[in-house]
């Protein structure tokens, strides 16, 4: 670890200003991910969850057996709207100013997870790939792991900030550092 | 009250995701009922104790319904459905 907060003050950051150079654990956030809600007609659940799964430039996040989040920090709102209009049996609706991503990534990831959400997150049970909405901080989340210590967070817009402040509170000892990925 | 939940879609849960919703098991009566009949079904309710089936929404997960089957004297969880399949499974609408 390459900063041991330790030997830091606990006001360091309030007086000389935050650490924005990256740790080992690190929290990214996404200025402008694109993220669309969808949701299968009655019926139609496992047709557009196969029709999502192929989709090209988008990755899948699992809320219920008949929602997903579309999520895509390539592709613009309007290819991912065209992608989605193609499926026969879904609606959806454009959640990018609604939502807000993060990337927590590093050796102590499960350690400062494991006071946020109350999920094993033990590769065995949440594997790499495997998505579902938990209890984050006290904020309903989706939580992705996109690597063997990599996991993607995405949390309503107005609870952003309690859930942000409170992840950074459980990696402090961690040395968790924060900031924008674009 | 049971601390861990098992959703159907979700896995073992805390029981802070959930909001419980009461009693799964008096039918809703139709549209056209009677005033008793709907009295009844929303005013008259037991209150056992042992088991018992309840609504639980999954708030902070999947955002479904579920009929936990529990025992409220001794915490024991019997079995969790969607509310869609219990319903169907009881043959109403
Ligand atoms: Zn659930």
């Amino acid at each position: 670890m390459s900063i041991n907060l330790l030997h830091r003050h606990v006001l360091e950051d309030y007086i000389s200003g935050f650490e924005t150079d990256p740790n080992p654990n690190h929290v990214a956030v996404s200025r402008r991910p694109v993220i669309f809600s969808v949701l299968a007609h009655r019926g139609q659940e496992t047709a557009v969850a196969e029709a999502l799964g192929s989709a090209h430039g988008v990755v899948l996040r699992f809320c219920s057996p008949s929602e997903w989040l579309l999520v895509s920090r390539t592709a613009g709102p309007a290819t991912v709207a065209g992608i989605l209009s193609d499926i026969a049996g879904a609606s959806f609706a454009d959640q990018s100013d609604g939502r807000v991503l993060m990337t927590i990534s590093g050796p102590s990831v499960r350690n400062i997870l494991g006071k946020c959400v109350a999920v094993d997150l033990h590769p065995e049970v949440f594997a790499e790939d495997y998505s579902a909405n938990m209890l984050f901080c006290h904020v309903a989340a989706n939580v992705a792991r996109s690597g063997p210590d990599t996991f993607e967070i995405i949390v309503p817009r107005s609870l952003a900030g309690s859930a942000f402040e409170e992840l950074l509170e459980m990696g402090r000892e961690h040395a968790l550092t924060r900031g924008f990925s674009d | 009250m049971a601390s861990l939940i098992t959703c159907p879609h979700c896995g073992a849960r805390p029981k802070e995701e959930f909001s419980v919703r009461g009693a799964a098991m008096p039918a809703r009566p139709s549209p056209m009922a009677k005033d008793e009949a709907w009295h009844a079904y929303v005013y008259i309710r037991d209150n056992p104790k042992g088991r018992y089936q309840e609504y639980w929404h999954h708030a902070a997960g999947c955002r479904r319904w579920l009929v936990v089957d529990r025992d409220n004297l001794t915490h024991d969880v019997f079995g969790v459905t969607d509310a869609a399949d219990f319903v169907q499974a009881r043959g109403i609408e």
